[in-house]
């Protein structure tokens, strides 16, 4: 890591926690406080460099947001931001007990599975990904999502799915209830057909 | 000229005449108005543009031995940047003013040191972030969405939001450190 320039305090004896600097950095900070933030900035070179630091970091979320890399949930505001950014987006809407034909072309760069279902009443959600044989392989345990949503909007890493044969996906939302029953809100089936070059199976 | 001048000897010395002290009121400033500029104007040739601006005015203030209270230095260079950034905002009048009378002494500010990221590590430790955390990591630094907006998306509490934030940026750290 670089040493911090320019005069004045190369340690802090009440430094700036880095969580502290990254709500500075995005503007998620009251007045008074973002201004005692800023005092000892003016004063501090160490804390100075712990947030750029926390700008590089934030740099770095950003590029690999906008990569598509990410296997998560999204908002539609991320959406809506990503296609402002000039990012190519291909989404495939699903019902729950339904299956879609899908594809990813070289073109792509973000890559959204938004799956129908009814969250009412449900405590936690889980994204269970399977096997062509509903086999599951890895869950994502309590996803963002409340209760009042009717749909999740799933982005499956774009590099990934540039590198998969043709396949057949099966993708289960699990709800749990108040005393942690678990119960399936919908599967969804993505057939997924290789049109890029490539290895026609893992 | 000693980087241990205290902030008012370094106010003393400009009031003199001394130039050395004015190189190094840039050198220990520069980089804090440049922070203060990218946090505020979210453009790096626009902070550079503010840190210029501030530290003509500064030193034009303590040339002139306008600064009463020479400990408080740092407050008013803050100040200083406060004002210029809403005037900025206002129109680019007193940018044009201080240009013109400074004209070719002004200088560029010094490159700021940028500590370096592996790439491929933070992918990896964000992929690993409970989904919650992930997800607001990247609304967070993405789509610099309001907290309230983040919070409605996820149906939780501002306070609630802010913990999972600084948790997820702690172990984001945590993994980032341990795996340098």
């Amino acid at each position: 890591m670089s040493t911090p320039i320019g005069g004045g305090t190369l340690k802090c004896a009440r430094p700036i926690d880095p969580a502290m600097l990254a709500d500075y950095w995005i503007g998620f900070m009251a007045g008074p406080e973002e201004e005692a933030i800023e005092k000892h900035l003016f004063e501090c070179d160490y804390c100075g460099h712990r947030l750029r630091r926390v700008i590089v970091l934030a740099d770095g979320i950003r590029k690999l947001a906008l990569e598509g890399s990410l296997r998560m949930v999204v908002s539609d505001v991320f959406l809506q931001r990503a296609a402002e950014a000039g990012l190519a987006i291909r989404e495939y809407n699903i019902q729950a007990g339904g299956s879609i034909e899908c594809t990813v072309t070289a073109e792509d760069e973000i890559l959204i599975g938004r799956v129908a279902a009814n969250l009412s009443g449900t405590k936690r959600v889980d994204i269970c990904i399977c096997n062509e044989n509903g086999v599951e392989q890895l869950r994502l345990q309590d996803i963002p999502v409340h209760s009042g949503r009717t749909s999740v909007a799933f982005q499956e890493s774009i590099t990934f799915a540039k590198s998969a044969p043709s396949m057949r996906m099966v993708m289960r939302l699990v709800g749990f209830d108040d005393k942690g029953s678990e119960q399936v809100l919908g599967e969804y089936t993505f057939n997924h057909t290789r049109s890029m070059p490539g290895p026609g199976a893992w | 000229m000693s980087i241990e001048l205290s902030d008012t000897e370094l106010v003393l010395q400009i009031g003199s005449g001394d130039r050395d002290a004015e190189a190094e009121l840039f050198r220990r400033m520069a980089p804090r108005i440049r922070l203060y500029g990218l946090r505020h104007l979210r453009d790096e040739a626009a902070a550079d543009d503010l840190t210029q601006m501030v530290l003509m005015t500064t030193i034009e203030a303590l040339r002139a031995r306008r600064l009463r209270e020479p400990e408080k230095l740092a407050n008013f260079v803050l100040g200083t940047c406060r004002m210029t950034v809403l005037d900025l905002r206002r129109g680019a009048q007193r940018k044009e003013r201080i240009l013109e009378r400074f004209g070719a002494d002004l200088a560029k500010p010094p490159a700021m040191s940028t500590p370096d990221l592996d790439h491929d590590q933070l992918a990896r430790c964000v992929q690993n972030l409970r989904e919650r955390e992930r997800t607001v990591i990247v609304m967070s630094f993405f789509d610099e969405q309001t907290g309230a907006d983040v919070a409605g998306f996820l149906g939780i509490s501002e306070t609630n939001l802010r913990v999972i934030r600084h948790r997820a940026i702690h172990e984001l750290r945590n993994c980032m450190e341990t795996t340098v």
